[in-house]
């Protein structure tokens, strides 16, 4: 029997939509964590299927979130509202960086964004009428008064929302585009593509899902901070996530993320001081021995036995 | 040659705005003259292992700050458990890092080689963060500092009082910049990296073993960077985290200097070097100076990329 595939989205949707219903509040919260983490791992794979490597997220991540925070303290603006705001902060921010830093490629490029989070940390920190300076900003309230339920809709919408705009990606031209890039890019640039306009467009995109989820983060928690906010977690777990799940996908992201986030629960609780050290490993063990990933090796060893 | 021209008129330019810069600054804010100095001779000596490994093996080394860190605490560890001094454990650290950056190079730097930069920098990057939280593991994220009575020595000109401890920098700068221009130029082992740097398969045609090149570079910037946490430790405080900053501001370095410049590090690292503490010195905008390098490099990368346009 073969289900459609729509039919098959909206079921995994429903069944997702759902489950506040039957679960408990500790059940939720994993699944908030693994649902922002899965958003930013996925941002960072659609910028790397054109080839560029960003190891800026934990940047833009924390723009957003003190976008939302800040706008939603300062001009009092609904925080869903103020999270949309955040998220377009992030967005205009990466595409005025990114028209000047896409210019750069391989190493250049990303260590270029590896700075961005460091440089975004020490003007945050430094602006402390603007932004609280080193103890940052604490909201009056979580948002919708830290009803579990509501957060996890809110986190859920902001993940199918990276899903969707992965998917939108993977099957329009912009897909080609991208490959086309990542392969060679003078070729992609005698057939006529636009690098420089897709990759600025795509950095621009990327961040602002990032800065969009930053400002969820903030909101789900209530406060922003330049060491928690710009924290390294959030560039470095969604890059053990993609590619343990797989590169150049959407579902490998997605696949790695749930599994990753309900392993690092484990181990925090096993290894509390140093449980990053795994995603360390995760990350050089995935190059060095699977660099497709689960989904892509599944996917070979699937296509493997339908072909006997 | 047309390229080695162009390389040392470049240096000369870097090497008058260090001049003027000195000129300068030198009867207006002694002391940010001589921190500087010695500031930027740490820079520099922290750089060139690892423009060493980018020119010669050609991979970008995200995990280079954290070997750094690592021989940090492989001091600390050998102070405290057998009272040996800090200065005296360059040796042991010179020898542990040679072995762990053999091992670390058989082990997975070797399996990168060949394959995409995006693996590349992944792989280091993993590295990176593993040696990082394997410190925080061992050694918790408390900062470290070694009670040692010798780094505070002074001097005094005049009403002008220095810390005199810290040219150990230059020191150190200098040994390892001659050592390293002697080893490449005078040495066969250091002529044929160099040739395997320039062009690893015409060195392989002449009998190079590029394969054991790549492990000797390798290993002898590890062990460089190694022993020189030991000598960083004395005077800084040490946690895991301490090592990231100097991996960018060190590629920050190489970038500006062009790839296998070795001389033009110490004079890009001079510039930063004392501009970041000419910063560090006015009160109130102290926070900012960290931001200089990056400025600098994200400035000093565009103009690059235009002037290749250009012509």
């Amino acid at each position: 029997m073969k289900i459609p595939r729509p039919l098959l989205y909206l079921l995994v949707l429903a069944v997702l939509f759902s489950l506040p219903f039957f679960t408990g509040v500790y059940f939720l919260n994993v699944m908030d964590l693994i649902l922002i983490y899965m958003a930013l791992a996925l941002s960072w794979d659609m910028l790397l299927r054109s080839g560029q490597i960003s190891f800026g997220m934990a940047g833009f991540f924390g723009v957003g979130g003190y976008g939302a925070a800040l706008l939603f303290l300062n001009t009092g603006v609904h925080p869903l509202v103020s999270i949309v705001l955040g998220g377009l902060v992030a967005g205009v921010l990466a595409w005025l960086i990114g028209s000047a830093v896409l210019q750069l490629r391989g190493m250049y490029f990303a260590i270029v964004t590896l700075a961005l989070a460091e440089i975004f940390r020490v003007i945050v920190r430094n602006l402390p009428d603007l932004t609280g300076g080193p103890e940052g900003t604490i909201l009056p309230q979580a948002i919708f008064a830290g009803n579990s339920t509501y957060t996890y809709w809110l986190v859920l919408s902001v993940a199918v929302l990276s899903v969707a705009v992965s998917e939108v990606f993977r099957h329009t031209r912009i897909h080609f585009a991208l490959t086309s890039i990542r392969n060679d890019e003078i070729v992609a640039k005698s057939s006529g593509i636009d690098v420089f306009k897709y990759l600025v467009f795509l950095f621009a995109v990327t961040s602002a899902i990032q800065g969009i989820t930053g400002g969820a983060y903030a909101h789900i928690y209530g406060f922003v901070s330049p060491e928690g906010s710009f924290s390294v977690d959030f560039t470095l777990l969604p890059i053990a996530m993609a590619l343990l799940g797989g590169m150049h996908s959407t579902w490998g992201p997605v696949v790695g993320a749930v599994v990753l986030g309900v392993v690092s629960e484990f181990l925090k609780l096993q290894i509390p001081y140093g449980h990053l050290m795994v995603y360390g490993i995760i990350i050089v063990v995935a190059i060095l021995f699977f660099p497709q990933g689960i989904v892509g090796t599944l996917g070979q060893k699937m296509k493997k036995t339908s072909s006997h | 040659m047309n390229i080695s021209h162009k390389l040392r008129q470049s240096n000369y330019q870097i090497a008058m705005i260090s001049v003027i810069l000195i000129v300068v600054l030198g009867p207006w804010k002694p002391h940010v003259l001589v921190e500087g100095f010695q500031r930027a001779c740490l820079y520099a000596v922290i750089a060139l292992p690892m423009a060493l490994i980018l020119g010669i093996v050609g991979i970008i080394n995200l995990a280079h700050g954290n070997y750094m860190m690592l021989g940090a605490y492989f001091a600390y560890s050998l102070n405290v458990y057998i009272g040996m001094d800090p200065l005296v454990a360059i040796v042991p650290a010179l020898i542990a890092f040679f072995l762990i950056g053999m091992a670390s190079y058989r082990a997975i730097i070797k399996y990168v080689l060949g394959t995409p930069e995006l693996n590349q920098l992944l792989l280091t990057f993993g590295l990176a963060m593993m040696l990082e939280q394997m410190a925080n593991l061992i050694w918790t994220s408390r900062p470290i500092k070694l009670p040692l009575q010798y780094v505070s020595a002074s001097a005094t000109i005049g009403s002008f009082t220095f810390g005199t401890y810290e040219f150990i920098y230059v020191g150190a700068a200098m040994v390892v910049l001659v050592g390293l221009q002697l080893f490449l130029k005078r040495t066969r082992m250091g002529q044929a990296a160099l040739a395997v740097g320039q062009n690893p398969r015409g060195a392989k045609l002449v009998g190079i073993h590029v394969d054991r090149t790549y492990l000797l570079v390798f290993s002898l910037s590890i062990a460089l960077i190694g022993a020189l946490g030991a000598i960083f430790m004395t005077r800084h405080s040490i946690f895991p985290l301490v090592g990231g900053a100097f991996t960018m501001k060190s590629f920050c370095l190489i970038a500006m200097a062009g790839i296998g410049n070795l001389m033009g590090i110490l004079w890009c690292s001079l510039i930063l070097g004392l501009a970041e503490n000419f910063v560090l010195s006015f009160r109130g905008y102290a926070g900012w100076a960290d931001i200089l390098f990056f400025a600098l490099i994200v400035l000093v990368i565009m103009v690059r990329s235009h002037q290749r346009k250009v012509k």
